[in-house]
């Protein structure tokens, strides 16, 4: 089955959830990503980048060099009280989009 | 916060680069290993799995730059990448980025002063509350300039009786100055103001510390009035900024005085050009002044109001006018002068201040401010047609960078960076070019004649203020936009279609070329409007100075003493200035001396009525006669030739009253017919005068107009003191070490006042008329320069640009002057097309030049000469100058043209 590309402006919110879990490293997200939604992402690696560093401009994410398990040097990033403010937004927001397109589907 | 982590994030990546650079690299690097590492535990090989890994990635170095896009702030980047760039361009042509700096400094330096000498002088506000709420109120009496000065009962009249100023306020300078000792200093000499009791409050304006003057301290003579106000910056000089200098005493003219505020820094009053660091209640002048001018009705006093809300200025002047008729029956009566009948209030706006010193200069300063508008202009074509030239040069680098991906507004705006990052450099250049022009400005104005009741010299507080630096800052974005968008879009339409095939000759499209010539035609015309202007001013500043004087300026010195000191009587002077003038007389260069009550264009003048024997005149007709006393040898020494008659003479002393009269004089009394012989008598005088000669017309007041009816009277059957006046066959100041000595010697008591030149008096009276020709002049000649440099740059640029077509040429036979006729040929068609464009655009300013040097006339007197403006000798001065101009330009290229050796020229290819 062909994958699906990320919908415009979601990646952003999968990025904090994961990261609301647990501090995490930008290969690490990737693969996160894409066991979560269950292989059906096409998540191109290229694209996470930019949007963490925006999301660590923007004061959301903090990032810091620590040895992985497998003793190499990564960037691990975890969520600041800021970003975490913000995943509860769009949260809220998602889920009243999903249910308002559900609603929309279902009563048609 | 998010915008505050933003910046933050921002200024880090800019500050620390390259660490952030070496981090994103690490970290792309490591998702690239632990995506191997993983794929490798799948079973890859280490080269499959490393390559695999870079292929999901999507490239490294890709995703690098992705990242780097998608960056908050990543556009800074590319304006420092711009501005770096453009930085290396200008940095590897330092001649011609100096070229283009200097030229675009001179634009944008010479708007910024005048437009600070426009801003100071009529635009700024006065810093009061709601300055365009106050009005002046004045009147002109026929052949004067202006006048806002009304006798103090008048002015109670209009404030208590008027219904349309919800304040009318009243201020006067003494004239003479108050001799002030402080408690740690003085005695020294200080201006001072008296100001009505409601002055500060009716402007809105409050005190620095202590408080103002105010309606308590109104009461005439009151000894509650003896209080001031001292200027923040006198509270600098005098006290250190001390704040117990409240309730602190000054001596004022032997009056104690007590300080009790200081005004804050920006005020200054409310008269450009005074500054007077003592403010007192006029109701302390009784007090101060014995007998008080106040109450015996002498003293005159400045008017403003504030304009009740709702009510116009035609309305404050038709209720103001009604008011007035009573003063103009009161003057009527006392001085018998029917000429006060037609005299009428005007109320004016002094938001920016009382307006004396914007009429003087007004006119003369916006034609300066439209004269750099056209230079500006000028500049930019002028840059623009440099830019192009070597935009064109620079064609196939930009090819290049097409072909290597660069987008067409990459590129525009790569130039558009450039021409901005040279008009800023310019603007900056400009701001400090303007700095000391401003200041120099001031300092000639200050030189001039100031008006009635001003300090000489004036003070103008020019200084480049926000308004200024943003006008400045406009200037040099709009000149960077004006002259880039021409070479941008020229990079822009050329860039694409030009390919790296094409090579130097033949590369050059004819629209490029086209646009080139018509940017020089353009100069052209621009510099021949100046070029014509500036002659027009000259020519008449010339005219000014020369036409109908009625005497010689040149080597005339003049001095005067100052009598007050040395303690000699009144009946002392005759004697001790006529001994001066013997020994004055016999300085070797001294052709003659003699004295004078007044000099002409002094800015000093007496006139009386006068009735003459045997002639009525209809009283309506009856215009005041010109007075001067002066000593034998008068005439002479100026150059006034006698016309009948002969000269007073020593002898006349304690003989009858003798006169000589101009020619205006005896016409009007006497027509044909000689007045030699006939006697008149000076209103309020019993002893009649004899006329014994008649001298031609001088001018007397002002060089605007026409030589009034002047009576000259003996020095030596009146009284001092007097200005002696030498004529010398030398240069006037080389005599004037002897003259100190001569004066010391026989009155050693007595300092000398001051030492002039007639011609420096003159010219004090026409300042603006030779600011005009001399700014004119200067932007004229840079405009010329301007047109110099723009003329060679292309054709040095063309001839480059030919050398294949002109080695063909020569190989071919052309001689080395068909080759130099060629390039002239170019040159001069051009400039004819400007001239063309050019010269009936100066012809058709005539209008606009006449109108502004008879408003300039019209501003010193009410009926003035006004001398004919010729354009037809200044435009041919121009055109001349222009085809001149046209020919050194192209004197170096068409040298170089020659020179083509045809077959280094040819083997080029």
């Amino acid at each position: 089955m062909e994958k699906l590309d990320i919908p415009q402006g979601t990646l952003d919110l999968m990025i904090l959830t994961i990261l609301a879990r647990e501090t995490m490293h930008g290969y690490g997200i990737s693969q996160r990503l894409a066991v979560l939604s269950h292989d059906q992402f096409h998540v191109n690696p290229g694209s996470l980048f930019p949007s963490l560093y925006r999301l660590e401009q923007d004061g959301k994410l903090k990032a810091e060099w620590r040895p992985t398990e497998n003793n190499r040097r990564a960037k691990y990033y975890r969520l600041t009280a800021s970003g975490r403010r913000q995943l509860e937004r769009h949260r809220e927001r998602w889920n009243r989009v999903s249910f308002a397109v559900s609603s929309v589907l279902e009563g048609a | 916060m998010t915008l505050l982590h933003r910046l933050a994030s921002i200024l880090r990546w800019i500050v620390h680069r390259d660490d952030a650079e070496q981090d994103l690299h690490d970290e792309v690097q490591a998702f690239v290993e632990m995506t191997a590492a993983d794929k490798m535990r799948d079973g890859a090989s280490a080269a499959e799995a490393q390559r695999n890994a870079v292929l999901d990635l999507g490239g490294v170095e890709q995703t690098i730059e992705r990242v780097r896009a998608g960056r908050h702030g990543a556009w800074l980047d590319d304006v420092g990448r711009d501005v770096r760039y453009a930085l290396r361009t200008c940095a590897r042509n330092p001649g011609f980025s100096a070229v283009v700096v200097i030229t675009l400094a001179l634009g944008i330096g010479a708007n910024t002063a005048i437009f600070s000498l426009v801003d100071t002088m009529m635009l700024r506000s006065l810093p009061v509350r709601q300055p365009e709420q106050l009005v002046e109120l004045l009147f002109r009496y026929p052949r004067d300039p202006r006048l806002n000065m009304y006798p103090w009962n008048h002015y109670e009249r209009f404030r208590d009786q008027n219904h349309v100023f919800s304040d009318l306020v009243a201020m006067s300078a003494r004239s003479g100055r108050f001799q002030v000792t402080g408690p740690t200093y003085g005695p020294e000499v200080v201006d001072g103001m008296y100001v009505s009791g409601n002055f500060f409050e009716a402007l809105g304006l409050q005190p620095a510390i202590g408080r103002l003057i105010s309606p308590e301290e109104s009461q005439i003579g009151s000894p509650r009035a003896t209080v001031a106000v001292i200027t923040w910056s006198y509270w600098q000089s005098r006290f250190n900024l001390d704040p117990t200098v409240l309730g602190k005493r000054l001596v004022v003219d032997n009056l104690p005085i007590t300080i009790i505020g200081v005004t804050r820094p920006e005020f200054f009053g409310l008269q450009l050009g005074m500054d007077p660091p003592l403010w007192m209640p006029l109701a302390v002048e009784p007090l101060l002044q014995k007998p008080s001018r106040l109450l015996d009705g002498s003293a005159l006093v400045t008017v403003v109001g504030r304009l009740k809300t709702g009510v116009t200025r035609e309305q404050a002047a038709a209720e103001m006018r009604v008011l007035d008729r009573q003063r103009l029956a009161d003057l009527e009566a006392r001085s018998h002068d029917v000429q006060w009948r037609s005299v009428k209030m005007e109320v004016e706006p002094a938001g920016a201040g009382l307006s004396i010193l914007r009429d003087r200069f007004a006119s003369a300063l916006l034609l300066m401010m439209a004269a750099v508008g056209v230079l500006m202009l000028l500049a930019c074509v002028n840059v623009a047609s440099m830019l192009l030239a070597r935009s064109a040069a620079r064609r196939r680098e930009m090819a290049m960078r097409v072909a290597l991906g660069a987008g067409r507004l990459r590129i525009i705006r790569q130039v558009l960076t450039e021409s901005l990052l040279l008009s800023t450099l310019g603007g900056g250049c400009g701001v400090l070019l303007a700095y000391f022009c401003a200041h120099a400005l001031v300092k000639i104005i200050g030189s001039g004649r100031s008006p009635v009741g001003m300090p000489q010299p004036l003070q103008i507080p020019v200084h480049l203020d926000l308004r200024v630096l943003l006008f400045a800052a406009g200037a040099a974005v709009a000149t960077g936009v004006l002259f880039g968008v021409v070479p941008a879009w020229h990079a822009f339409v050329s860039a694409p279609s030009s390919s790296l095939r094409e090579i130097g000759g033949a590369g050059e499209t004819r629209s490029g070329r086209r646009f080139a010539q018509a940017l020089v035609i353009a100069q052209v015309a621009l510099s021949v409007i100046l070029l014509s202007a500036a002659a027009v001013f000259v020519r008449h500043l010339t005219a000014v100075r020369t036409v109908g004087l009625g005497f010689q300026t040149n080597s005339i010195l003049q001095v005067s003493l100052d009598w007050s000191r040395g303690g000699y009587k009144p009946a002392q002077i005759g004697p001790l200035s006529r001994e001066v003038l013997d020994r004055l007389t016999s300085i070797a260069g001294v052709r003659s001396a003699t004295l004078a009550g007044m000099t002409p264009i002094s800015g000093a003048a007496g006139s009386r009525f006068i009735s003459v024997n045997g002639f009525t005149e209809n009283s309506d007709d009856r215009r005041r006669v010109a007075l001067n006393t002066v000593a034998p040898r008068y005439f002479e020494t100026l150059g006034t030739p006698f016309i009948a008659g002969r000269d007073f003479a020593p002898e006349d002393e304690g003989r009858a009253r003798v006169a000589i009269v101009n020619a205006a004089m005896a016409r009007y009394y006497f027509g044909t017919n000689s007045p030699l012989g006939h006697q008149f008598t000076i209103e309020g005088q019993t002893r009649p005068l004899e006329i014994i000669g008649v001298v031609g017309d001088a001018k007397y007041f002002d060089l605007h107009e026409t030589p009034p009816r002047t009576i000259y009277m003996n020095a030596f059957q009146g009284s001092g003191p007097w200005i002696f006046v030498l004529r010398t066959d030398v240069p006037p100041m080389s005599v004037v070490p002897h003259v100190r000595s001569i004066v010391y010697d026989t009155l050693p008591n007595v300092p000398i006042a001051k030492i002039t030149t007639l011609v420096e008096q003159v010219d004090a009276s026409i300042l603006p008329e030779r600011l005009i020709a001399m700014l004119s002049g200067l932007f004229g000649a840079l405009a010329a320069m301007l047109v110099a440099i723009g003329l060679y740059g292309l054709l040095a640029y063309t001839v480059t640009r030919r050398v294949k077509e002109i080695g063909l040429r020569i190989a071919i036979g052309a001689t080395g002057r068909d080759v130099i006729g060629m390039v002239l040929t170019s040159a001069l068609g051009l400039v004819s097309v400007g001239l063309i464009i050019g010269v009936p655009m100066a012809l058709w300013m005539k209008g606009y030049a006449v109108n502004v040097l008879a408003t300039l006339a019209a501003t010193q007197v009410e009926a003035p000469i006004i001398l004919p403006v010729n354009l037809v000798v200044p435009v041919v001065i121009a055109v001349i100058a222009m085809v001149g101009l046209a020919l050194v330009a192209s004197y170096v290229p068409a040298r170089r043209a020659m020179k083509v050796d045809p077959i280094a020229a040819l083997r080029t290819e």
